[in-house]
């Protein structure tokens, strides 16, 4: 195709212009995922560089050490005590000591079951006492999994420990050759509150993030290649065991246990996006308006319709989504009301007309996410709309614009471009929005086709929910909840991806500053 | 009171970009030094790091004798006035000065004493008890210099503290800046981007440009003999004029050829042109505009026409093109000129400008040095 | 002239009358949509003719029959439970929330880069598959069912570093030079939290306390997977959830809307008298992304 220069381009017409757009777009993309892949070669690239280059830092640290620092290779913070920063060097001494404690007595035990997640599992044993065979326990493959993931980080974080241990004494022996002065354990305390305050502050919000946040999400990224479900706990009924990518497998090819996952899944996604593009953009467009009309000038009693409005913020989700399910059931107040109005003969079954693939309940939701949304949006709106500089409008009222125009081209590029960040979380955090559907629907009215599939799934059914039913439905099959899991996060990680490089708030940073 | 010494720092960022170059400077005790130079030269990064606000990624940087690189920067013995003034929006004026000595645990009484004599000083007393948002440009800056006055530093660093300051105001607090000088009698360091500032205040100017000193002297060092280019359209308003011309020798003399004019290098840069054995061929020649002056048509006189003449009250700055189309600019004093030869001065005039040898600078095309200073 | 610039000016007020009137209606019509279920669920709050769910709005008999019924169950449990997570909570994810953002905003040590990407994309996963594995641990440790109560508060407080966002974006606006002449002028770097940003994030502070105070009373899923059942370590979503399930919605729905009073009253006020900084917060994080 031709290309314009940037100044040849401003010739064209409107409808050339996008066109062109449009080309060069879906032109770039063979380039941009060339990039991709170099990016992935550069990364390992560096990645192998690194590694090489530590193992010959350490070696030439090794060469070059004195014996306070070769003693330290295997006795850690050895050295550092000789030089005299005995707080460190203790400090090293124990961690080493625990990790050699821990490897020994339990450690090493999870590590060797790893493989096979558990030799043994329940069955009966002659017990001599009671002259029958009992139910004997074997081994927990779920502790094992759990366990044996834990003394991995414990692992990786020793060996992290011990490549300190050696740099410190590289340093503390070239800095006593330069002449200069080794920090002694008490500049080492001082300046946990000074220039190394941030270790302080993030030792606890980062040692909760990695037990109840990394450590679960990577046992359940594991447990997608197992055969973990209700019926293989680990311990009780059956051991589970690695399954390689067969779930995944089950999950994306039409073949299956007799079930069409492949079908199903693409049907929830589907609904899933429609329903996160519709949560948004519906929210984002309405709240917007509201936030210009209440702003309008001479408009009175802003405050109070803005109060009305953000306390429905206030009042706690589950019992208004609650509240509105239920007056919009088959015998509540809404069709109560229409039926007195005489405006209908039969109630309307807002929640279980399954007639074009659930259209009215799909639709509810999405109208009564609108409801909760706005007032969010009226806030942000307001915020950023006041920011918008007056001078702006002046000057586009003197160039001839009316109103509609003033929104198009001046209001609507601005909270678009300050908000692109934000519409971005909001669709991702949409597609994953457990509560609205949870709490209006519970994912009803069930889709008949695609029933068979584990946990009865519903037409307004997310992701999410579809996934919250298969772990706490009657087979549990966590295993297909991981690959689900799974599978939103390639989802939300590809949008983000793909968003985030278009982006102008992140492309231009500075257009609008 | 302190002497501070720099040896070979350099300054380096996480994306590789070098930000100071092997920066070398001895300070004398009690002596204000200024960096000065355009935005991204260094100068910033340099005063942080003597404070201890950026790392320092090589070389050394000295405090009285000692090194300093791995101290915090409350351990380093410095005072520093930021630009933007930098005061604890949620204290009173008060209790901002006497911040840093409620950490140093000092008696509420001392404390008074200092802050109150400070206050004194710079005249702020009436407004010890405002919160900074009630104040003006000029009252925040005070406190912010007085906020530094009370802690007794070795070393006072300044980084650009006048130019969030209006024009009239800035000149005021320069000549405050001053006296405070006189009256704290420490070593300062003190950036600006502004010449006008470095001129007045340094006792020595530290020019820079992309992280590399372009020469350190004292004002009259760096306007007399600028080390290059740089430095000579750096220093002064308006800046130097600059053109590329032909130097030639004959019978023993040498003359400069602008814009078709033929001009004799005499006095003592002839006999320095001599002494350094300048070869003759093409150079740039620099002359500041105030040492240009209106003449007649002559053989030593270079024809132009006159664009724009911008009356500053006491003199006229004239932006004349020559006939090759190069801008130049003469200062001249309006006290030279009667009202009709003013009134004269329209655009489209032709004018005659010549100037005298002493005036002149020579630097090499290539390199942009100064051909008669001497490499060290 | 004069003439006709008049009549445009008149039609130009008479077309800003037309255009206010319309929001007018639009604003009323809204405020009364936004309303009504909380009307609703007040009044029937009141019904005593009867306790099932019923087609009409205002009750035929008055009185405080639900009030006196939720007195009596177990509902006084759910909402203490509630009350003490909320509480503690506030206190513990606000400490978490603030030395993370502050530290990410102020300081730049070597993983800081790798450690926010780290993070942003442990967000992308959802939170909900890490539900059943989190239940096994806290049952291992004991804290699940009847004391449902402590393992919910640290769940919730555990991962709280993950929502730094907002203080972030906030503590990014306070000028770094505020910190350096803070330490120039002695103050360590604890000092300089403690002296300088906190006093002046007062605003994001309370932002913070108020969201973490509010989260837990709308806290369902993972709360009915802890307390599994046993009324005792409910709280009060999951509790009043039950009462709308088919097998109880005959006799509960009344006490449900009395329930929902009875929460939404003391959240509402709180928020209410702090709306300004939640406002700021708001906008702040939507603006910083």
């Amino acid at each position: 195709m031709k290309r314009y220069s940037d100044l040849e381009f401003l010739k064209l017409s409107k409808g050339q212009k996008f066109l062109y757009k449009l080309t060069s777009f879906f032109a770039a993309i063979p380039r941009a995922i060339g990039n991709l892949f170099l990016a992935i070669g550069r990364f390992f690239k560096n990645l192998g560089l690194g590694v090489a280059n530590e193992f010959k830092d350490i070696f030439t640290t090794f060469k070059e050490g004195d014996w306070k620092t070769r003693a330290s290779f295997l006795v850690m913070g050895l050295g550092s005590i000789a030089r005299g920063q005995v707080l460190r060097g203790l400090l090293f001494l124990l961690f080493e000591i625990v990790f050699i404690f821990y490897m020994v007595t339990t450690g090493g035990y999870w590590m060797s079951m790893l493989p096979s997640l558990g030799k043994i599992g329940p069955h009966d044993e002659y017990n001599a006492v009671l002259d029958a065979y009992t139910k004997t326990y074997g081994d927990n493959s779920f502790k094992i999994l759990l366990y044996g993931v834990l003394t991995i980080f414990f692992i990786v974080a020793f060996l992290y420990t011990w490549r300190m241990n050696v740099k410190q004494n590289k340093i503390a022996q070239e800095y006593l050759k330069a002449g200069r002065r080794l920090k002694s354990s008490g500049d080492d305390l001082r300046s946990l509150v000074d220039e190394q305050f941030y270790k302080t502050l993030l030792a606890l919000p980062l040692t909760g993030i990695l037990i109840f946040t990394v450590l679960p999400i990577v046992f359940m990224i594991l447990v997608a290649f197992t055969n973990y479900d209700g019926t293989h706990d680990g311990y009780n009924n059956a051991l589970f065991g690695w399954q390689g990518f067969s779930n995944f497998r089950t999950l994306l090819t039409w073949s299956g246990s007799g079930v069409n996952y492949s079908a199903t899944f693409g049907e929830i996604l589907t609904w899933t996006l429609i329903w996160a593009f519709f949560a948004t953009f519906t929210n984002y467009f309405l709240g917007m308006f509201v936030a210009m009309m209440i702003n309008k000038k001479g408009i009175r009693l802003k405050k109070l319709w803005r109060t009305v409005l953000v306390m429905t913020i206030a009042i706690p989700q589950f019992i208004s989504l609650l509240y509105v399910s239920k007056m919009f059931a088959k015998n509540g107040i809404v069709n109560g009301l229409l039926l007195d109005l005489g405006w209908i003969k039969q109630a309307i079954d807002f929640w279980g007309s399954t007639a074009n693939n659930g259209l009215l309940p799909r639709v509810m939701v999405i109208v009564i996410n609108i409801w909760i949304g706005i007032p969010y949006l009226m806030l942000i709106a307001t915020g950023i709309l006041m920011n918008i500089p007056a001078d702006l409008y002046e000057s586009s009222r003197i160039d001839g614009a009316n109103a509609w125009q003033q929104y198009t081209k001046i209001t609507l590029p601005y909270m678009l471009f300050i908000t692109g960040p934000y519409l971005l979380t909001s669709f991702t955090s949409n597609m994953n929005n457990f509560n609205v559907i949870f709490l209006l629907t519970g994912g009803a009215p069930t889709n008949a086709a695609a029933s068979g599939a584990a946990g009865s799934v519903g037409y307004t059914d997310l992701l999410i929910t579809w996934l919250f039913k298969i772990t706490t439905g009657a087979e549990a099959q966590y295993y297909l909840a991981s690959v689900v899991g799974i599978m939103v996060f390639v989802v939300v990680a590809v949008i983000s991806l793909v968003v985030y490089n278009v982006l102008p708030s992140i492309k231009n940073e500075e257009d609008f500053q | 009171m302190a002497s501070v010494k720099l040896t070979k720092v350099k300054k380096v960022y996480d994306n590789k970009v070098v930000a100071v170059h092997d920066f070398d400077l001895d300070i004398k005790d009690k002596e204000f030094v200024v960096f000065v130079g355009p935005s991204g030269c260094g100068k910033s990064t340099t005063l942080r790091m003597i404070a201890g606000l950026e790392d320092i990624s090589d070389g050394t940087v000295e405090i009285d004798g000692e090194v300093v690189n791995d101290l915090q920067p409350k351990d380093r013995g410095i005072a520093m006035v930021f630009q933007n003034y930098a005061l604890y929006p949620h204290m009173t004026v008060y209790d901002n000065i006497a911040f840093s000595l409620r950490l140093q645990k000092m008696p509420e009484d001392e404390i008074y004493e200092r802050v109150t004599k400070a206050a004194e000083i710079l005249g702020i007393t009436d407004y010890l008890l405002r919160k900074p948002r009630a104040l003006s440009g000029g009252q925040r800056q005070r406190v912010a210099i007085g906020r530094a006055m009370v802690r007794n530093s070795k070393v006072f660093l300044m980084d650009e503290p006048l130019s969030n300051l209006d024009a009239k105001l800035r000149n005021q607090m320069r000549a405050e800046i001053i006296l405070l000088r006189q009256r704290l009698d420490t070593t300062f360091i003190y950036v600006t981007h502004d010449q006008t500032e470095a001129m007045t205040l340094a006792d020595r100017i530290v020019i820079m440009k992309d992280g590399y000193i372009m020469q350190v002297g004292t004002p009259e060092e760096c306007f007399d003999m600028p080390k290059n280019l740089f430095v000579a359209e750096f220093i002064g308003a308006p800046k130097m004029n600059v053109m590329e011309t032909e130097l030639i020798k004959e019978g023993g003399k040498y003359f400069v050829k602008p814009f078709g004019a033929k001009i004799e290098v005499d006095g003592a840069k002839g006999e320095l042109l001599h002494e350094f054995n300048a070869q003759p061929g093409q150079i740039i020649l620099g002359v500041r505009p105030e040492h240009i002056v209106l003449s007649k048509d002559g053989e030593h006189a270079i024809p132009c026409t006159l664009e724009v003449n911008e009356m500053m009250g006491s003199e006229l700055h004239l932006h004349v093109f020559t006939e090759d189309g190069t801008r130049l600019i003469v200062r001249v004093p309006t006290i030279d000129l009667t009202a009709e030869e003013r009134s004269g001065l329209v655009r489209g005039k032709k004018l005659f400008l010549s100037f005298e040898g002493k005036v002149m600078h020579f630097f090499d095309k290539e390199s942009k040095k100064n051909l008669l200073i001497r490499e060290e | 002239m004069n003439e006709t610039l008049e009549k445009r000016s008149m039609g130009l007020r008479a077309s800003r009358t037309i255009s206010n009137t319309l929001i007018y209606i639009v604003l009323v019509i809204m405020s009364v949509v936004w309303l009504i279920p909380f009307i609703c669920i007040v009044l029937q709050s009141f019904r005593v003719e009867s306790t099932w769910q019923v087609g009409y709005v205002i009750p035929q008999q008055w009185g405080w029959d639900n009030y006196i019924a939720l007195w009596n169950s177990d509902f006084k449990r759910w909402y203490l439970n509630t009350f003490i997570i909320a509480l503690a909570v506030a206190v513990l994810q606000t400490v978490i929330v603030l030395c993370m953002s502050y530290t990410l905003s102020r300081f730049r040590f070597k993983l800081r880069d790798g450690l926010m990407r780290f993070m942003l994309i442990l967000g992308m996963f959802p939170g909900m598959l890490t539900m059943i594995i989190l239940y096994r641990v806290l049952k291992d440790l004991g804290l699940t069912q009847a004391n449902a109560v402590p393992g919910l508060i640290l769940v919730y407080v555990a991962s709280s570093g993950m929502g730094y966002y907002v203080s972030k974006g906030f503590f990014d606006t306070i000028p770094k030079s505020l910190d350096e002449a803070a330490r120039v002028d002695g103050a360590t770097r604890a000092q300089v939290l403690t002296k300088i940003i906190l006093p002046l994030a007062k605003p994001i502070v309370i932002y913070t306390i108020l969201t973490a105070f509010m989260a837990p009373w709308g806290d369902f899923v993972f709360a009915r997977y802890v307390s599994f059942g046993t009324s005792a370590g409910m709280n009060v979503a999951v509790g009043m959830y039950g009462w709308l399930q088919l097998d109880q919605i005959g006799q509960k729905y009344t006490m449900f809307c009395a329930g929902g009073v009875v929460v939404a009253i003391p959240v509402t006020i709180l928020f209410m008298c702090l709306q300004k900084y939640y406002v700021e917060g708001v906008t702040g994080g939507a603006v910083k992304g």
